[in-house]
């Protein structure tokens, strides 16, 4: 009889410590934030996009060497014989499998994963703020795999086969193993669309500072119709785009950040928040005692209507290299104020680029006069004297200057000769500021050449095999 | 129910007093040894009752019982006898030395007699502890005692705990190669060794095969460790045992000298001679009459700095017990001060009470609770020379402690205090140890406690709840004004305290079912249990700055906060098991066993592992047709399992977490650690085959075992591809394989065996060599990386052994030149500018040691004893830093060096010399293999000589035994290595006991060894 008292006292102990046990196993980090706390309430996902912004800050993406390569690549800087000869690799175009340029290939993707993983998580939850932040991570989604896209394949309207070739791995979940290959391009911009249609749809007209808002998600999309020769929707995006081209009397005040005109996404630097320095790759010390990398190239430089044109001042410098030698500096990324640390708010997205893109869409649809007229909006914003009136093969060439001009050191060139088809060809002009002295090493890169699209890093393909290389390496 | 029970006891009664009527008879006798010793305390029990009694002090006893009732003899160490009453009324009993495989063994959750062990089981008994004592800390006492488990220790701090490593490394992730440590049921962290007095120890099991670690699961991979604390006896008077020892300890000298102020002086002007040494230093700069000053002012910073340590150990116990019940009390109290002037080294008290009670017929209850507070005065153990034992051998001997005036008086501050000479380092120890103190307190609270009931004869439930607390506070402060405050603290804040500590709990409820048949033939014992584990660690550190004086010590007197955190972390463990040991008639012996452990660190989707184990055995001794007579015991067994380290992984390493970066308008998460929802355990399978053989009367007992170890699943940080985007493009999971394979040897003999003589000898070894099988291969070319471990010059690379070194061969000196040569790759002899880097090679050395053992020697004659125990190890490779920096090649002035610095090629011909100093950079910036040196060694760890008075001259006393002793620890040391080689930590502030993957790597001035001689007391009464 006792014993039955002791075996149901004993069984009924065991249950109760198997019961509260097995809730015992599910142990959460205390000192760590676990994800299952991170993405639960409107805050969360306020720190989340966030984060996600913070993922274009990578060193090899906004927040550094990508705000230099794309010129780097290009005919608007030249190599500069007084500096260490940082990134000549890709500035004479000599980068194959071993070499290439991974940084902004893992920066992107850690962009990518973070908006992924909002999106993921946001599904379930219902706060007000939800679809603002999945517009915005669906922006930045699209934004990133534009910047592989373009970077390390063909660009829609660059050639013939380009929408048939190998575009990007497109990245829409959060497998941390999945080996996924590479789309087409074609496939590849369409999903860009996609994101980017559904993001404004989803997105606030307005933003706190450093996000992006409906204004910057039609830009980008714009610029990616653009790229796709999709010209009537590149113009109905830029028509979103209310911001006025900045005022010339801003011009250069915009780069000094004492002045946001004109400006549509931009990210804000100060010393206690994100604390970047940027502009390395173009020249580091003062003015006077400069150690340039890179210079405008002489023929950038005489293509500015010094006097006339404010964004010879706004974007370059009369320096004088430390041995005493002058020399056009970058200006761009120099520094807020009169400094030149380097700590200088990131502009990633402006106003005057949605006029370009609709002259250079009306022109391609054959509209010469709304083409002439978005033009007119930037050169006479930049101009004492703007020149006007241009017609046919002209217009589409001052279309092309003036972009060129506007967006120099803005990561636009190359990708613009990319998508334009045409060759890199540096003038023969040295570093100095008179033409004199060591000129590029390299200075023509044929228009088809496959170095256009940067090379896949090998190390890439070994942890994902089914990885495809580009065609020439 | 109360009742009921009173009903019960007097049918018992009158039951008892029927058969007094009946049959009473009363039967005497004495009980002696096989030596005609009366044996006093032997337990007389009337087989299949309770009831029973003890002999008196001369072996005397008297019992009431019936013709046909059997007699029960049992005394520990001795054959249990078996005696049928007859008509005779005296019963004399001559008690047989138990033989040696007769012991008990404690094999986890329950225990079992070794004749019927299917397992590779090492025993240490408190016998054997007793006999070594002299050490702070449980894991060194195993050292040299059980075959296979190789003991370094960490290094010769007093308190420190060691490296103990059985059947190899089953780990290639830090601090995941140590055994399960299981206190009475729960389990203790290694480096919380040193909490517990070796005193209070009844045994130590070291279960090394599957056969019984696998039930131990997923914390089994790397052997356990079983500590049983000590109970006392039921039926028995209180025994009041008093041990006391004190002792001094030393360093152990080095076989090398260092310069003196005139060699020194001398060997910087040679340096300079050849243009290498610097224009200031004395030896060059100084006049003849300023260096006569140096020299007569000269100081032996050894000397300074160190001092002779006193070793101390005072314990008392009482145990004893009543019919239903028993305790054992104990008090102890221990002091290693340690050889560093100024520091007061280790001190703990500790306390323990084991208590059982039949509370009633049907149930057990009983508890044991120990408390231990050690508190370590700490010296800084860096490589720099903040550290006294750096300090020791660089400070030069012409430069002084104090300032000295012309006259060589020490010159006096300003409140009459001597000043210090900070000298050509900056920095001066001596002020250091007086003016920044570092203590470590910790309370360590062992709690357990349990309930048996029984439900019949054959099945039982136990429920345990053991718990292990520390408590663990360190106070660092650096006082105000002190010189270091002074470099690297704010003149407006000075002084720095810092406070920092953990609590950490431990508890495990255990809960076995047990089931037991025994017959004449079968045997068979089968249990279940479900189990809950938890442990929680909360931090804390707070460092504030701004001290008034420096007699304030707590923060409350600071001027400022400078820095404070907390942290936690919490990790469980549920476990079901079910484990049966079954034999016939003892002979054919089978056991299995099957644990299933959830815990909370594994992946969601693997979070149930699974851990089996089979083993076999034959007692071929005890087969009829066996018939040799000089084998007492032949068994043969066999066993195979798998184990788990859930160790290895880090509570949360299978979750994902976000960590936080400041963004424009606030805070941004981002994606920390990726989940890894199939991350488990590492896991390890363990064959092994044995022999254990017992000969001519159990006089020689020999065991053998070969092993076989596999270890896969090893956890790495495993790249993922660029596209996934996840933090550091990589993800923890399993992957990779190594493997363990040893034979060990366990041998005891008893040479002499006689009335007055008995001469023991034993000794172990176990041969080990392991291998890497796997490695993540990250590169794609079909083969798993190099992985370089958080160790100096180690390398981990598939298919080489594990840590192998990793460095330039040193081919020795161009004897024509002076010019140091090395080995390129193609093993032609190069100078140091033509090597590159793939002339690093890898060695086929490493820290590992090929074999390690120990062997004993016990001879007693009448009263007197003289034990010695050794232990020695070979293959290991162990890198000389230490020697490279005190024979630099000229390239350390300013630091004392080694008189053999002087020994360098000087003229072309010489050979067997230190290379030329004017190549001393390229001769010391080369890592190469030039200091790396074996670290073979065996050492007389032990010897004692004791004299137990004979119990006869006791009479008249009060004292059952009385026991003296003079011991000495490691004073004969054989080796070739230059300095100590028993090296653990290389340098505890570079690579902690915690980190490091490859223990005794290399010397970096950690804490030597010590050598004592101590002189003792053991008395019970």
């Amino acid at each position: 009889m006792k014993n039955i008292y002791i075996k149901i006292t004993a069984v009924l102990a065991l249950a109760f410590a198997v019961s509260s046990c097995e809730n015992e196993l599910n142990q959460i980090p205390f000192d760590e934030f676990g994800v299952e706390n991170a993405y639960v309430t409107a805050a969360d996902f306020e720190n989340a996009i966030r984060g996600n912004y913070l993922g274009l800050t990578g060193t090899s993406y906004y927040g550094g060497a990508f705000l230099s390569v794309p010129d780097v690549l290009s005919d608007n800087v030249t190599l500069s014989e007084y500096g260490r000869q940082t990134k000549t690799i890709l500035h004479e175009w000599r980068y194959d499998a071993n070499s290439g340029y991974r940084g902004l290939y893992q920066n992107c993707y850690t962009t990518i994963y973070r908006a992924n993983l909002i999106l993921e998580n946001i599904e379930g939850f219902e706060g007000d703020n939800k679809n603002n932040i999945t517009g915005e991570a669906l922006a930045l989604r699209a934004l990133a795999h534009f910047d592989v896209a373009r970077t390390f394949a063909k660009i829609p309207t660059q050639s013939a086969d380009a929408n048939g070739s190998l575009g990007v791995v497109y990245r829409t979940d959060t497998d941390p193993l999945a080996q996924l290959p590479r789309i087409s391009v074609a496939e590849s911009y369409q999903m860009m669309v996609d994101d980017l249609e559904m993001a404004k749809t989803l997105i606030n007209d307005s933003n706190p500072d450093a996000r992006m808002n409906k204004e910057a998600v039609s830009l980008i999309l714009s610029r990616v119709y653009l790229y796709m020769g999709r010209w009537q929707d590149a113009i109905d995006a830029a028509n979103e785009v209310t911001t006025d081209v900045a005022a010339r009397d801003n011009v250069v005040d915009v780069w000094t950040d004492d002045s946001r005109d004109g400006l549509i996404f931009y990210i804000e630097n100060a010393e206690d928040v994100l604390n970047l320095g940027l502009g390395v790759e173009w020249s580091q010390a003062g003015q006077n005692n400069l150690i340039p990398e890179y210079v405008a190239s002489f023929q950038l430089n005489a293509l500015y209507d010094n006097g006339n044109d404010i964004r010879r001042d706004a974007y370059i410098f009369d320096g004088t290299e430390a041995g005493g030698n002058p020399v056009n500096g970058i200006k761009k990324l120099l520094g807020k104020g009169t400094t030149f640390s380097g700590k200088v708010d990131i502009k990633l997205f402006r106003a005057a680029e949605a006029s370009l893109n609709r002259a250079e869409a009306h022109f391609a649809l054959g509209q010469e006069g709304p083409a002439r007229a978005a033009l007119d909006e930037v050169r006479t914003q930049r101009y004492l004297t703007p020149p006007a009136g241009e017609t046919g093969t002209a217009l589409r060439d001052a279309i092309r200057l003036e972009r060129r001009l506007e967006f120099a050191f803005e990561s636009q060139r190359f990708f613009d000769l990319k998508r334009w088809g045409l060759p890199i060809v540096r003038g023969s002009e040295g570093g100095n500021a008179d033409g004199t002295g060591q000129p590029s090493n390299a200075l023509l890169l044929d228009a088809g050449n496959f170095r256009f699209q940067l090379p896949i890093d090998l190390s890439s393909i070994i942890v994902n095999p089914n990885l495809q290389q580009n065609s020439g390496y | 129910m109360k009742q009921k029970y009173t009903v019960m006891l007097s049918v018992l009664l009158l039951f008892f007093v029927q058969i007094s009527f009946a049959q009473d008879k009363t039967v005497t006798g004495t009980i002696t040894d096989d030596n005609g010793v009366p044996l006093p305390g032997v337990n007389i029990i009337i087989k299949n009752t309770s009831s029973g009694t003890q002999s008196d002090f001369d072996g005397n006893y008297s019992i009431t019982t019936a013709v046909g009732k059997t007699l029960v003899f049992s005394y520990v160490g001795f054959e249990t006898q078996e005696v049928k009453v007859n008509v005779s009324n005296t019963i004399n009993v001559t008690l047989k030395e138990g033989a040696l495989l007769q012991e008990v063994v404690i094999t986890g959750y329950s225990s079992n007699k070794k004749d019927v062990l299917t397992s590779a089981v090492s025993l240490v008994t408190a016998a054997e502890i007793e006999e070594l004592v002299s050490t702070t800390s449980v894991d060194n006492l195993i050292q040299g005692k059980a075959a296979g488990v190789q003991v370094t220790a960490a290094n010769g701090k007093p308190g420190a705990t060691a490296f103990v490593r059985i059947r190899g490394t089953t780990s290639l992730t830090a601090g995941a190669s140590s055994p399960l440590y299981i206190v009475d049921g729960a389990p203790l962290d290694e480096q919380d060794l040193n909490g517990i007095s070796s005193n209070e120890i009844e045994s130590i099991s070291i279960l090394k095969d599957a056969a019984t670690t696998s039930i131990y699961g997923s914390r089994g991979s790397n052997g356990v460790v079983l500590i049983t604390t000590k109970k006392g006896k039921k039926n028995k008077e209180a025994t009041i045992k008093v041990s006391s020892r004190y002792g001094i300890t030393s360093k152990i000298e080095d076989n090398w000298t260092m310069m003196n102020a005139e060699q020194l002086l001398r060997y910087e002007a040679e340096m300079y001679a050849l243009g290498v040494g610097q224009a200031s230093l004395p030896g060059v700069s100084a006049t003849p009459e300023e260096k006569a000053f140096l020299i007569a002012n000269q100081l032996n910073w050894e000397d300074r700095i160190l001092r002779q340590g006193v070793v101390q150990s005072n314990n008392v116990s009482f145990s004893g017990g009543e019919e239903k019940s028993d305790y054992y009390f104990s008090l102890g109290h221990d002091r290693n001060t340690g050889i560093i002037d100024g520091v007061s080294g280790f001190e703990r008290l500790s306390g323990r009470l084991n208590v059982n009670f039949e509370a009633k017929k049907w149930l057990d209850v009983g508890a044991s609770i120990g408390y231990s507070r050690s508190i370590s005065d700490e010296p800084r153990d860096r490589n720099n020379v903040q550290n006294p034992f750096r300090a020791m051998y660089d400070y030069n001997p012409y430069e002084t402690e104090f300032l000295l005036d012309e006259d060589g008086n020490v010159l006096l501050d300003e409140n009459g205090d001597p000043q210090y000479n900070f000298g050509s380092t900056g920095f001066l120890v001596t002020e250091a140890i007086a003016t920044t103190p570092e203590v470590e307190i910790q309370n360590l609270t062992l709690f357990s406690t349990y309930a048996t009931a029984k439900f019949s004869d054959r099945l039982s439930y136990r429920v345990q709840f053991s718990l292990n607390h520390e408590n663990y506070r360190r106070e660092y402060y650096v006082q105000p004004g002190n010189n270091l405050d002074i470099i690297v603290g704010n003149p407006n804040f000075p002084g720095i305290k810092t406070d920092n500590g953990f609590q950490e709990v431990d508890y495990t409820i255990s809960n076995t079912l047990n089931y037991n048949y025994t017959s004449d033939t079968h045997n068979l014992n089968a249990y279940g249990l479900f189990e809950f584990n938890q442990n929680e660690e909360n931090r804390y550190s707070v460092r504030s700055s701004g001290f008034a004086s420096s007699l304030l010590t707590t923060q409350t007197n600071a001027g400022r906060v400078d820095a404070g955190s907390t942290n936690r972390t919490r990790i469980t463990l549920l476990s079901y098991g079910v484990f049966a040991n079954y034999d016939y008639k003892e002979k054919y012996l089978l056991a299995a066993s099957a644990r299933i452990d959830a815990s909370s660190n594994f992946g969601t989707d693997n979070q149930y592992g699974l851990f089996y184990s089979g083993s076999l055995g034959w007692n071929i001794a005890k087969e009829d047709f066996f018939d040799v007579s000089w084998v007492n015991d032949f068994k043969i067994r066999a066993s195979y399992g798998t184990v788990g380290n859930r160790g290895a992984l880090g509570n949360y390493a299978s979750q994902g977490t976000v960590a936080f970066d400041p963004y424009v308008g606030g805070s941004g998460s981002r994606p920390e650690n990726i989940a890894n929802p199939n991350l488990q355990w590492e896991e390890t399978a363990i064959t092994d085959i044995g022999i254990e053989l017992g000969l001519f009367n159990n006089r020689v007992s020999a065991v053998f075992d070969y092993f076989e170890k596999t270890t896969d699943k090893l956890l790495f940080s495993v790249p993922a591809p660029d596209e996934s985007g996840i933090p550091g493009f990589s993800i923890n999971s399993n992957l990779g394989k190594i493997e363990n394979k040893g034979f060990e040897v366990e041998l005891t003999a008893d040479i002499v065996r006689n009335d007055n003589w008995k001469w023991t000898v034993g000794g172990n070894v176990g041969f080990i060599q392991n291998k890497i099988l796997e490695l993540p291969d990250n590169d794609g070319d079909g083969v798993g990386d190099d992985i370089e471990p958080n160790t100096f010059n180690t390398l981990f690379r598939e298919g080489e052994e594990i840590n192998a070194f990793f460095l330039t061969r040193y081919a020795g000196i161009d004897p024509q030149t002076g010019r140091p040569m090395y080995y390129n790759a193609a093993g032609e002899i190069v100078t140091a500018d033509l090597l590159t880097d793939d002339d690093t090679v890898l060695l086929d050395k490493s820290p590992t040691p090929d074999f390690e053992g120990g062997f004993f020697t016990n001879v007693t004659y009448k009263g007197f004893g003289l034990r010695t125990d050794w232990v020695f190890r070979g293959g290991n490779y162990i890198n000389n830093f230490v020697r490279s920096n005190i024979t630099a090649d000229g390239t350390n002035p300013g630091f004392n060096q080694a008189t053999a610095a002087f020994n360098y090629w000087k003229k072309p011909g010489d050979t067997n010399v230190l290379p030329n100093p004017i190549y001393g950079d390229e001769a010391q910036t080369i890592v190469s293999d030039r200091f790396l040196e074996k670290g073979d060694f065996i050492r007389l760890r032990n010897v004692t000589l004791s004299y137990t008075v004979p119990r006869k001259y006791l009479e008249k006393v009060p004292f059952n035994s009385f026991r003296i002793y003079a011991q000495g620890q490691n004073l004969l040391t054989f080796s070739d290595f230059f300095g100590d080689p028993e090296v653990g930590i290389s340098s505890g502030e570079t690579i902690d006991q915690g980190a490091a993957v490859a223990p005794g790597e290399a010397t970096l001035y950690s804490y030597p060894t010590l050598k004592s001689v101590s002189v003792g007391v053991d008395i019970s009464f």
